[in-house]
């Protein structure tokens, strides 16, 4: 299983970047993602907005949010959840949030 | 001349021709039971066109990137197929004008294409034998058709002058490998010229109704490939 | 458990993956109990695998099986091959030869009576057919370029696809591709979008334009009869990125469009083309077809989408059995129109960067748009250069073919990505446009991990951004 190292911690994920275990992930690792894949240094509290709202909704529903969701609940315009996740909504903000990669030619 | 390569020359010519002509037809009955779709939409450009533009494709070494990059490949391709041409139509001229072959210019230019052509051979056989991509895919087939060719060609070249009276071997292996050779084509890769006209008019047909082939075809000025002029 | 062999690339030896198989039928799906999903049975799949290859293979198809000389040229011609130039299992005659083979050992007379002395040879168990769907679906995307290279004309891409649909009959497929199958059989999309995302979505988008322009009159239209332009979709812009979708309304909506949005049918990929199924291909091309004539729409337009565009403008028609009536158009196309109509002004200085564009196999080599989006851009950038190759000789994004759905092939297409990423750097621009969602992500990829300076951009953002608003009042 491929692994990607951020600050000396090995997370493991699959080929595409998305975590490999879905159900390990923490807010460390999320922090870990987003500076390994969305090259992000930091997570402000409106990132952290859209990782939560996104985790929560998986973790009732087993699937990604749909992105308008993700607008509507954090209140951001989609232009802002792709200023804050340059991968975008489902690139982005989900595999920070550690979701598994969304099927699909995506 | 001996009797038996009279007959070799012809008979046993006239009785290969006829088999491999058998053969053909019942090849051409195989193609032909394999079906076809309609294609229903609107065309862009003309599928006779672009059939057009696909069959020439063997003339028009600039065409395709693959033949721009290998000049020197397509040039063997030319020069390889001219001889192969030169050498049948020494297998007609023998047996039915002579005449033909009795004006040493003649001679010396048909030895002149057939030798060519079996240098090119032996550059292409070295070629399958030492390229990994080519000895990945060759079958037995590919190295003894190019190996019957090149022995043809030789055989060819002795051939041509034509004079029994010197000896009649290059001849007796000059007609009895042609023979051998209408026999075997068929069956054999060899006989993708016969196949060539087929893919080629699918494809031009299929891009040519999408306005794809020929290239100018689609609208707009063509550019030239590469570098585009300002 | 997933292991993995080392081969040349590995790719050859990735297993069969049934799990989503196996859920799929214990939760009895429609598509699956009406036999139209295929999924994988044990039972004597190389013997049903060689009966489908004798009913199916059609005469371009027979013919493209016999013609091959082994002449090589095509090897050159493919990415894969020129980024592992060690590999001859990467270039297209290797990758033909594993169908030819069989077709030789089964159907061609040489083959069945001395297979040997061509090379000819039978898939033996479900391991060879598993191997086999890794050379077709995952070293290989399918773009044709070897049969543009080809001197016989023997059209490899056709080849693969044909063998692909051997193997999606008999659930021998990677899981991707299963699970997106699924998902279009079962909902219509390929991205299991349900009609209320899909209406939320629509009046999200125009609730921002309306926004954007000041203006109420703007609407995104469901179902309205007698519309001009009938306006389909990929599902990815709903589901992940809806930006596309108020730039297209924002431009019928200045340009003075009559168009409309169906609420079944407004998918207009096609993920039969990626499984080879002709089934699944057309029951989604028809889709839209019906829903244009039930609108009575006078024409389709089809947002950016290269298989797509393909799909629904060539392929479909003729795996449906469905007579064209109806010009079926790109949007590009209906983008050139209008600025070259003047119905909507623009302005190239809005787009100062260097832009390059980026042909999309299916859309240039399997289609016929190759001037018309060059026409457009020239129009609304400042800077647009062209990279080399291009037009029908470009090279794939390395995304083709439904790679993008199939995780277990990644590490090969990034590895063959570098022909791409030379191509790229090679213009200096800083922004590659496309007209297709997968080359998208595709380029992406590649941009990402060849670390380029680069982002990725449709026709619609850069038509949009040059857009000249008429002057409030006016």
């Amino acid at each position: 299983m491929p692994t990607i190292e951020v600050e000396g911690i090995t997370v493991e994920v699959n080929e595409e970047g998305f975590l490999a275990h879905p159900e390990a992930w923490t807010e460390e690792t999320a922090r870990l993602l987003a500076k390994a894949e969305e090259g992000l240094d930091e997570l402000t509290a409106e990132h952290w907005a859209v990782v939560k709202f996104i985790r929560g909704y998986y973790l009732e529903k087993n699937l990604a949010p749909m992105v308008r969701k993700m607008c509507q609940a954090t209140g951001f315009s989609l232009m802002k959840i792709y200023d804050l996740f340059p991968s975008g909504p489902a690139k982005g903000a989900c595999k920070v949030a550690g979701l598994p990669k969304p099927d699909g030619c995506v | 001349m001996s009797g038996f390569l009279k007959i070799l020359e012809n008979e046993v010519q006239i009785a290969a021709l006829s088999f491999m002509a058998v053969v053909y037809i019942l090849r051409l009955a195989w193609i032909f039971h394999f079906r076809t779709r309609r294609d229903r939409t609107f065309a862009v450009g003309r599928a006779s066109a672009g059939a057009g533009y696909s069959l020439l494709n063997i003339a028009m070494p600039r065409a395709m990137e693959s033949t721009r990059k290998r000049p020197g490949f397509y040039a063997q391709f030319v020069v390889f197929h001219v001889g192969v041409a030169a050498a049948i139509a020494g297998t007609l001229i023998i047996p039915y004008a002579p005449g033909l072959f009795d004006r040493r210019p003649v001679v010396l230019l048909f030895q002149g294409l057939i030798a060519a052509a079996f240098v090119v051979g032996i550059v292409r056989l070295v070629r399958r034998l030492n390229n990994p991509v080519l000895r990945s895919v060759s079958s037995p087939d590919d190295y003894f058709s190019l190996v019957l060719l090149i022995v043809w060609f030789a055989a060819a070249v002795l051939a041509v002058p034509n004079r029994p009276e010197n000896g009649e071997g290059p001849l007796i292996a000059y007609f009895a490998l042609t023979a051998f050779f209408l026999v075997y084509v068929p069956f054999s890769k060899i006989c993708h010229y016969l196949y060539y006209p087929f893919t080629r008019y699918y494809l031009g047909r299929s891009l040519g109704h999408r306005g794809a082939f020929p290239p100018a075809q689609a609208g707009g000025v063509r550019k030239a490939r590469g570098k585009e002029r300002a | 458990m997933k292991r993995r062999k080392t081969g040349p690339s590995g790719v050859v030896e990735a297993p069969l993956d049934p799990r989503t198989q196996a859920r799929a039928k214990e939760e009895g799906l429609a598509s699956v109990e009406a036999g139209r999903l295929r999924t994988y049975e044990l039972g004597d799949n190389s013997r049903r695998f060689l009966e489908l290859l004798g009913s199916r293979v059609s005469r371009p198809l027979a013919v493209s099986l016999t013609a091959c000389v082994h002449c090589g040229l095509c090897a050159e011609s493919c990415h894969y091959f020129l980024a592992r130039p060690d590999d001859p299992t990467m270039t297209p005659v290797w990758k033909a030869d594993q169908i030819r083979k069989i077709f030789k050992r089964h159907i061609d007379w040489t083959g069945r009576v001395a297979p040997w002395w061509v090379k000819a040879g039978s898939p033996r168990d479900d391991e060879d057919l598993n191997r086999l769907k890794n050379i077709v679906f995952g070293t290989c995307s399918a773009c044709r370029r070897c049969t543009y290279n080809c001197p016989m004309g023997v059209d490899t891409g056709l080849l693969v696809r044909f063998a692909r649909g051997l193997l999606t009959e008999l659930g021998v497929v990677p899981e991707g591709v299963f699970n997106v199958s699924r998902d279009q059989w079962e909902t219509g999309n390929q991205m299991a979008v349900s009609e209320q995302d899909y209406l939320e979505t629509l009046e999200w988008m125009r609730d921002d334009v309306r926004t954007e322009l000041g203006d109420d009159s703007v609407e995104i239209p469901v179902d309205r009869e007698g519309c001009d332009i009938l306006y389909t979709i990929n599902p990815r812009e709903i589901k992940f990125d809806p930006r596309s979708i108020a730039q297209a309304a924002k431009i019928f909506h200045l340009a003075g469009a009559s168009w409309t949005m169906p609420k079944w049918g407004w998918d207009q990929t096609n993920f039969g083309l990626f499984s080879g199924d002709d089934k699944l291909g057309a029951f989604v091309a028809r889709n839209v077809y019906e829903a244009a004539e039930r609108l009575r729409a006078k024409r389709i337009v089809i947002s950016e989408c290269g298989h797509g565009y393909r799909s629904t403008r060539w392929e479909g028609y003729t795996w449906a059995g469905f007579d064209q009536k109806l010009p079926t158009e790109s949007v590009v196309v209906t983008l050139k129109r209008y600025i070259e109509e003047g119905r909507i002004a623009v302005d190239p200085s809005k787009n100062p960067d260097a832009v390059t564009f980026h042909d999309s196999c299916n859309i240039a080599r399997s289609g016929d748009l190759v001037e018309e989006p060059r026409d457009v851009l020239r129009r609304v950038c400042a800077d647009f250069r062209e990279m080399y190759p291009n037009r029908r000789e470009n090279f794939c994004c390395t995304g083709g073919g439904g790679l993008l759905s199939m995780a277990e092939y990644r590490p090969l297409r990034l590895e063959v990505g570098k022909i791409k990423a030379d191509q790229l750097r090679a213009t200096g621009a800083k922004l590659v446009c496309t007209m297709c969602h997968n080359c998208i992500d595709g380029l992406n990829d590649v941009i990402k991990h060849y670390k380029l300076p680069m982002r990725v951009v449709q026709v619609l953002e850069l038509v949009s951004n040059a857009l000249v608003l008429p002057a409030k009042g006016a």
